[in-house]
């Protein structure tokens, strides 16, 4: 299941913006404040207001009035257009406002595209908590088919009907684009919250802020040690010296991580560590998941890197994406974009407060300079993303 | 028409931006920087190949090294031919930028508020400062918080385009004036 296409309006500074063709790698670049990480908090907004409710959304990121365009009264508007597992285009669409300080859904829809047999289903319908949701699915496509409604009441006009009704498995799609959106995971890795040691437990993924690395660690070494070696092979030719890693319980029940440097006897501390050999281990550890995220979110991966090592990090993240998931990556490094392919990059540029975004590959010159040899980080660096950079 | 400058890098991208406004006020350019001499020689046939734009002229802009003028300019102009545009403009400028900005004592002086600075202008050296074996350490000499890319965006800006001080900086607008005149506006 992946996204294709991604629509926003009057979601802060994209009063009408459009992703189109996202494919499996998307690469986001643009100056700050151009609407990258706002972009990721979209779909962040999105999973808020599936696991709590779109009420509670508003209030993390100030309340609708912070939320919405400025000048804008809004409807916000999302819409996802997706491919289910079936191998069919679907779109959902969401239109929220907000009443006295209560976030309301205008209008929730999910339906498949328009232009195959017949009129396109809506299996989801609801307004204001109520509407309808189709129950025979697998009947879709076929000609004499009617679709067979039910109309269902949800507890508040704040809540989202896939989450009232994702959870019944006879709703095939809605549960399926449910767990699309409870799965979006940011990666935020903050270097200080992985280095202490992490108290015993078990964990499968690595969390947002990568705090629970070293039991993350553990867990691969256990039960996944083909991973495991995998992921050390690597560190092992990017970070000089480094001969293993390992995470090793202490006696007050908590785990350490532990990196050993091939010159010296006893193996350092995670806090006597290099930023950049956490960082790196930190993204093997993320990347070489055996469960992937089916939507994967980093921002600027490149901080503390040595360079040369982006290209093989950007392979990486597309290997992942190639596995199952669907990663979104922002960047201001022009060496992890040379190792991008055209195809995948975005670039985002403000104007009066609004941004648009423009895909690198719907560029003609663009697409002509890389035919001729050019890498995009090249092209980007020499100013030729119309519009990305800051006007100075 | 629209002129586009493969630069060797940003500070003369900036330099320009400051000054063909000025110049050749509504006609469209674009300066694209590169980082130093290899990129701009690589980057030459292929940015001529890709760029399909009717109307279009290229101007490359390179510094003068210690290399061999006329040897310099000929690779150049054949990067162009292997581009496939013998009709773009090679210009090999000056030793360093800031000789353009030294032309210009009044410039400088208005740039940074130094006061009197420009009366160092009737000096021998400053006359021609395109001889000047070190440029950007005689700017720094007079102006210590000089940077490349903050003061040419101070500095340009503020340059005498009609009795420019520098002759490599007059001879360089007399050309970019005369493309203009020879393409009228398409």
């Amino acid at each position: 299941m992946k996204i294709v296409e991604l629509n926003i309006k009057n979601y802060r500074v994209f009063r009408d913006a459009r992703l189109r063709e996202v494919p499996d790698l998307c690469v986001l670049v643009g100056a700050n404040g151009s609407g990258k990480s706002t972009l990721f908090d979209v779909f962040s907004f999105l999973k808020d207001a599936l696991t709590l409710n779109v009420t509670k959304a508003f209030m993390r990121r100030g309340g609708f009035s912070e939320v919405v365009t400025r000048d804008s009264k809004g409807p916000i508007e999302i819409e996802v257009k997706f491919r289910e597992s079936g191998g069919r285009l679907a779109t959902y669409s969401l239109q929220i406002s907000s009443d006295n300080g209560k976030g309301i859904v205008e209008r929730e829809i999910l339906k498949f595209r328009r232009g195959q047999r017949g009129q396109p289903w809506h299996f989801l319908n609801f307004s204001r908590g109520s509407g309808f949701a189709i129950v025979n699915e697998e009947d879709y496509g076929d000609p004499h088919a009617e679709p067979k409604r039910e109309e269902q009441a949800l507890e508040s006009p704040d809540i989202l009907a896939i989450k009232g009704l994702g959870q019944f498995q006879r709703f095939r799609i809605v549960s399926e684009f449910r767990r699309l959106i409870e799965n979006w995971h940011i990666s935020d890795f903050h270097i200080q919250d992985a280095r202490p040691s992490a108290e015993e437990g078990l964990a499968e993924h690595l969390s947002s802020r990568g705090e629970n690395l070293s039991l993350v660690a553990q867990y691969l070494h256990d039960y996944h040690p083909e991973v495991f070696g995998e992921i050390l092979e690597r560190m092992k030719s990017r970070v000089p010296g480094i001969q293993t890693v390992d995470a090793k319980p202490t006696e007050d029940g908590r785990i350490l991580l532990r990196f050993q440097d091939g010159a010296f006897k006893d193996p350092f501390i995670a806090r006597y560590v290099s930023d950049g050999t956490i960082k790196m281990f930190a993204y093997l550890v993320l990347l070489f998941d055996p469960t992937p995220f089916p939507l994967l979110a980093v921002e600027e991966p490149e901080n503390q890197l040595y360079p040369v090592l982006l290209g093989e990090l950007c392979e990486e993240f597309r290997a992942y994406a190639e596995r199952g998931g669907q990663v979104f990556v922002s960047t201001h490094s022009p060496d992890f974009l040379n190792a991008v392919r055209l195809e995948e990059i975005y670039w985002l540029s403000k104007n009066n407060g609004i941004t648009e975004i423009s895909k690198a590959s719907s560029n003609e010159r663009l697409k002509r300079l890389v035919d001729e040899g050019d890498l995009p980080g090249v092209l980007w660096n020499q100013g030729l993303f119309e519009g990305a950079d800051p006007q100075i | 028409m629209k002129i586009v400058f493969l630069l060797e890098e940003r500070s003369m991208k900036i330099t320009l931006e400051g000054v063909l406004p000025r110049l050749i006020p509504g006609v469209d350019f674009q300066c694209i920087p590169h980082a130093g001499k290899q990129d701009l020689e690589a980057s030459i046939p292929r940015k001529l190949h890709a760029w399909r734009e009717p109307g279009i002229r290229f101007v490359i802009v390179h510094d003068q090294d210690s290399s061999d003028c006329k040897k310099l300019k000929k690779k150049l102009i054949e990067l162009c031919k292997e581009g496939g545009r013998a009709d773009s403009v090679v210009r090999i400028i000056c030793h360093e930028l800031e000789a353009w900005f030294l032309g210009d004592l009044i410039a400088v002086e208005k740039a940074f508020g130094k006061k009197g600075l420009s009366k160092n202008r009737k000096r021998k050296r400053f006359r021609n400062p395109d001889s000047l074996a070190n440029p950007f350490q005689e700017l720094k000499k007079m102006i210590p918080e000089y940077q490349k890319l903050s003061g040419a965006r101070k500095i340009a800006p503020l340059l005498d385009l009609e009795t420019p001080g520098a002759h490599s900086l007059a001879v360089f607008l007399n050309k970019i004036r005369e493309i203009v005149i020879s393409n009228p506006r398409q």
